[in-house]
């Protein structure tokens, strides 16, 4: 899928955080979207390179992928199952 | 050739290693130093960084020296995990200086009061108060277990708590402007800083074998090689305790579990063939010390995102939170220890209990298997099932 045109439902905003919160609030955020929508998530985490996708996969939600932009942080694509 | 010795590279230096793995790597490397002079453990090199603190601050109960940090084993096996993790992320080129917002650094400086607390109080961190504690078949390992347990729901629960009512903080790092992009590449070299940083490591080791103190370069050589594989693979106890309440995942459990059975298997034959005291590494005070201790420590460990271990790994990564936790950590432990020793306190505790004295080794073998493949099926059940996730 191309994630520079993606059009994501909400943005969730983790730079600076380190684990486990990244996670704790995906997985808040998954909750309140509905079957379909796509989650944004922007991370600086290191840990969240393997833990995001993981969690990505889980209880039928998808994960799309994942981008390093150039201002150094990391956008995580996930859409809701 | 060349694109085969970057696969290579990758696979050692880039991608992250599975933490089956890494546990295995680990009860190796636990069970060397434990036949190279006695059990690994983190907390004391916390401790001793603490009472010189306190020591150069002019403190009235610190009027005694204490040990020099590089004489001190643990001492040095801590520096040795920090360089690991630190040469490791050179290597992936990850390193990174990362700031965080104003309530992260609080909760990694609570959170380092509380796990020097509980640290105190068990006589060890989750390493030695728990790791080593119970590869060593102390009684005290299996209740600091159990603490770390509810310490780490209760912790779970703040966070939840904090994720519910106080206002969401990030750090914006500002855009690159094109200037920049000329300057020094820094990404670049970071491999060579590494290996810079290793060929220190490798002389330092020879000072030590040159100056005779053999035993003490080797503390810094094991716990060089637990920074690299730690952070290698991102291995981190405060998982195993946390994920089955939070997202359910039992992949750390596996991997503790591994890790545990290996160094226990390993320290029955060292024991039991009398290669080191079988009374050796056994002195946690069970059960209220360690049961209590765990249960701080437990709390501590989740505000802080990290453990004793995972604490050293991420400062070695540039995390600027767990450098907090680092200070809050070994300035609380030296203080609590203190007052513990003065008062008296540390007596009534608890007793160091050997498994084998009590329930002798026939029983006590089959019993930690038991016991530790069980916890690794309930967290696979729950993996499946989610009962225990609280959020």
């Amino acid at each position: 899928m191309d994630l520079e045109n993606i059009q994501p439902k909400s943005v969730l905003d983790t730079r600076g955080l380190t684990c486990p919160m990244p996670l704790l609030k995906t997985k808040k955020a998954l909750k309140e979207m509905v079957s379909g929508e796509i989650l944004e998530i922007l991370g600086t985490d290191p840990g969240s390179k393997k833990d995001i996708p993981d969690f990505g996969n889980k209880g039928g939600n998808q994960f799309i992928g994942m981008q390093d932009s150039s201002e150094g942080y990391t956008r995580y694509f996930i859409k809701k199952g | 050739m060349k694109t085969e010795l970057q696969n290579y590279y990758s696979a050692v230096f880039d991608q992250e290693w599975p933490s089956w793995l890494a546990g295995i790597l680990l009860a190796i490397i636990a069970l060397m130093i434990f036949l190279w002079q006695s059990p690994w453990g983190v907390a004391a090199g916390y401790n001793n960084w603490g009472d010189w603190v306190f020591h150069l601050a002019g403190a009235g109960a610190y009027k005694e020296r204490p040990l020099v940090s590089w004489l001190h084993p643990v001492s040095l096996s801590n520096a040795g995990i920090l360089s690991g993790a630190f040469v490791s992320a050179l290597m992936a080129r990850q390193f990174k200086i990362h700031p965080a917002p104003k309530l992260e650094y609080v909760k990694g400086l609570v959170g380092g009061i509380l796990m020097g607390t509980g640290a105190a109080m068990a006589k060890g961190c989750n390493v030695g108060g728990f790791y080593s504690a119970v590869a060593m078949m102390s009684a005290g390992g299996f209740a600091m277990m159990i603490g770390l347990f509810a310490g780490a729901w209760v912790g779970l629960r703040y966070l939840l708590w904090e994720m519910e009512h106080l206002p969401g903080q990030t750090v914006h790092s500002e855009p690159k402007d094109k200037k920049k992009s000329k300057s020094f590449d820094w990404k670049k070299i970071q491999p060579y800083i590494g290996v810079l940083v290793v060929l220190g490591v490798i002389i330092a080791f020879y000072v030590y074998a040159f100056l005779n103190k053999t035993q003490l370069g080797g503390w810094l050589f094991f716990g060089f090689l637990i920074g690299m594989v730690m952070h290698r693979s991102r291995f981190c106890f405060v998982r195993a305790f946390r994920d089955p309440f939070m997202t359910g995942e039992a992949t750390m459990v596996k991997a503790v579990v591994i890790s545990i059975i290996i160094y226990f298997a390993g320290s029955s034959v060292i024991k039991w063939s009398y290669l080191q005291e079988p009374s050796m590494g056994v002195y946690h005070p069970f059960v209220l010390g360690s049961l209590i201790g765990g249960f701080i420590f437990g709390i501590g460990m989740l505000l802080a995102g990290g453990c004793a271990t995972s604490t050293l790994w991420r400062v070695g990564e540039g995390q600027t939170k767990l450098m907090v936790n680092l200070v809050s950590f070994a300035l609380s432990d030296s203080l609590a220890s203190k007052f513990l020793v003065t008062s008296g306190l540390d007596k009534k505790l608890g007793q160091d209990i050997f498994l084998p004295d009590v329930l002798t080794w026939q029983i006590t073998i089959p019993f930690m298997l038991v016991f530790f493949l069980t916890w690794v099926l309930v967290a696979m059940w729950n993996e499946k099932t989610e009962k225990f996730v609280i959020f």
